[in-house]
């Protein structure tokens, strides 16, 4: 049961209280050029949450085989080249380069994917379909299943990181979704001259970012209830 | 053995250059893998089309972009003379891949058919609404002039190409500027603004829509036409539409408007278009500034508050 609220801990962790757009400020880029109809926000999230389980589950892969300090695959190599057991190979400063490399290569199969099978979602995107490629959002997740791979005696199994990836996937996803419902509204507002446009996303965004900080604490607040609940 | 020969540091670079390279192989091959299983079929012809056009994508054909007037236009749909911007060659590239014959197109750009500056209309009252030719025209008396140019710039907000603006309370199109997308014509109330294919840098064109009688438009405005015919009579290619006269551009020929130009009693019948180059000799004298200074009066000093 331990195993089931660190799930939930992470799970709620990555889509309310350190959401990845409106905690860690990742994933911008697409958060202000697709949030202005709902249903391109909505799909643009869906996407985002794809790209980003495939990402998490390659990087996890690759990081806990190959990339991290004790990883088997080095290891094992260097045992074969008969090195001494005492220096290791680490791999770690491929983990960039790595995950760039994955996340665009995902990026692409689901643009491929997405073109065959839903053609309106593919025209909708437009240009930003490519740009989850660099979207940071992804990019963080991968580098925070690294950052939780680096600790030998406490290593992140592969549902670990799955769940802080579909998390942080919903999580931007709820996030794009309510900024494109307050943009749809701000459509109809007499907003200010000097702030119509990109400075009254940005002002929406930031109060927003403030709401979410409301969440801070009701991990501990959900742990406590399930310890409860399981005992 | 080859740890006795190489150091750790060695095999490191060694192990990451062989990672990265099964990597992008094993990716390489998925991604091809999907390429070919996910292969969506375009008309190539698509292509080749979107390649064409300007890609401006100002919907001026009617299209939302420039990709869906290819797929139009590769589907038969739509006629290869509809993109305004990309004008003659554009069409005639069209054409060739299309395989179809295209007659020679002008490039049509916004002409407004209204020749009064503020000071020529008459019958103008102190409007208080808001300032936009939209709601203006569903007040009466405005102005007198029932068909002329409000002159609150509904054309200039909707032209993306800076290309429209207001001179003395009227819309003027700066035809170094106008690409023809028909944005102005569109949203003009009082509909004055059509497209007129030029043919030449310099139109002539009838500077105003008001359909009434001669002395009803004397008492409205300053310059507007009075529909006395004179210039259908002697140029062949005008004919009269009631009280207005019409020019026809498709027999359009510049030699036959030179006696009605002269003898126009107003100033309806003109040109307009590019400066020609008698218009750049005439203020080329003219000192510009180099550097313009700023006054600073804040823009309220001077604002008349509306509403």
């Amino acid at each position: 049961m331990d195993t089931f609220i660190i799930l939930v801990q992470i799970a709620i962790g990555a889509a309310l209280i350190n959401n990845f757009v409106l905690h860690y400020f990742v994933g911008i880029c697409p958060f202000l050029g697709v949030s202005r109809r709902i249903d391109t926000a909505f799909g643009m999230g869906c996407a985002v949450t794809f790209v980003i389980s495939i990402a998490a589950l390659l990087s996890w892969t690759f990081t806990y085989f190959i990339l991290r300090p004790d990883a088997p695959l080095p290891a094992w190599v260097w045992r074969t080249a008969g090195g001494d057991p005492g220096t290791t190979i680490d791999l770690s400063v491929l983990s960039y380069i790595m995950y760039i490399f994955v996340i665009a290569s995902s990026v692409q199969f689901v643009e491929m994917y997405v073109r065959k099978f839903f053609p309106p979602l593919y025209k909708s995107f437009g240009v930003f379909l490519p740009l989850i490629t660099t979207n940071c959002a992804i990019l963080f997740a991968c580098l925070e299943i690294m950052k939780h791979l680096q600790d030998p005696t406490k290593l992140w199994g592969l549902h670990e990181a799955l769940t802080l990836a579909v998390g942080g996937g919903v999580g931007f996803t709820i996030a794009i979704t309510l900024m494109a419902g307050i943009r749809e509204e701000l459509e109809m507002c007499d907003v200010p001259k000097p702030l119509a446009g990109a400075g009254i996303s940005l002002i929406t965004a930031g109060i927003l970012a403030m709401a979410f900080m409301g969440f801070t604490g009701v991990d501990k607040g959900i742990q406590r209830t399930l310890e409860v609940w399981f005992k | 053995m080859i740890a006795a020969i190489l150091s750790a540091d060695t095999v490191t670079v060694l192990l990451a250059a062989a990672v990265l390279a099964l990597l992008a192989i094993c990716m390489a091959w998925v991604l091809g893998w999907a390429n070919r299983r996910f292969r969506v079929q375009v008309d190539p012809k698509v292509e080749i089309l979107t390649a064409v056009l300007p890609g401006a994508n100002c919907g001026g054909c009617g299209f939302v972009g420039c990709g869906e007037y290819a797929e139009a236009v590769a589907r038969g749909e739509a006629d290869v003379t509809l993109c305004a911007p990309g004008g003659t060659a554009c069409a005639k590239q069209l054409a060739e891949i299309m395989g179809v014959d295209v007659e020679e197109t002008w490039p049509y750009r916004a002409v407004v058919h209204c020749a009064a500056g503020s000071g020529d209309r008459l019958g103008r009252f102190f409007y208080e609404g808001e300032s936009t030719c939209a709601a203006a025209n569903l007040v009466g008396g405005v102005q007198g002039c029932t068909y002329g140019c409000l002159g609150f710039g509904d054309c200039t907000r909707a032209c993306r190409y800076d290309a429209i603006h207001l001179v003395d309370g009227l819309a003027t199109v700066d035809y170094d500027k106008c690409i023809g997308c028909k944005a102005c014509a569109n949203a003009c109330p009082r509909n004055i603004i059509t497209m007129v294919p030029f043919k030449a840098e310099q139109m002539v064109v009838i500077a105003c829509s008001n359909r009434d009688k001669g002395p009803d438009v004397k008492a409205v405005c300053n310059v507007g036409c009075i529909g006395c015919s004179g210039c259908t009579r002697r140029c062949e290619v005008m004919a009269m539409d009631g009280n207005l006269p019409v020019i026809d551009y498709d027999r359009y020929d510049e030699s036959g408007f030179a006696t009605a130009l002269e003898k126009c009693p107003r100033e309806s019948l003109t040109y307009i278009g590019k400066p020609t180059p008698e218009d750049l000799a005439a203020v080329a004298g003219e000192a510009v500034p180099d550097r313009i200074e700023a006054d600073f009066k804040t823009t309220v000093d001077e604002t008349e508050w509306r509403g």
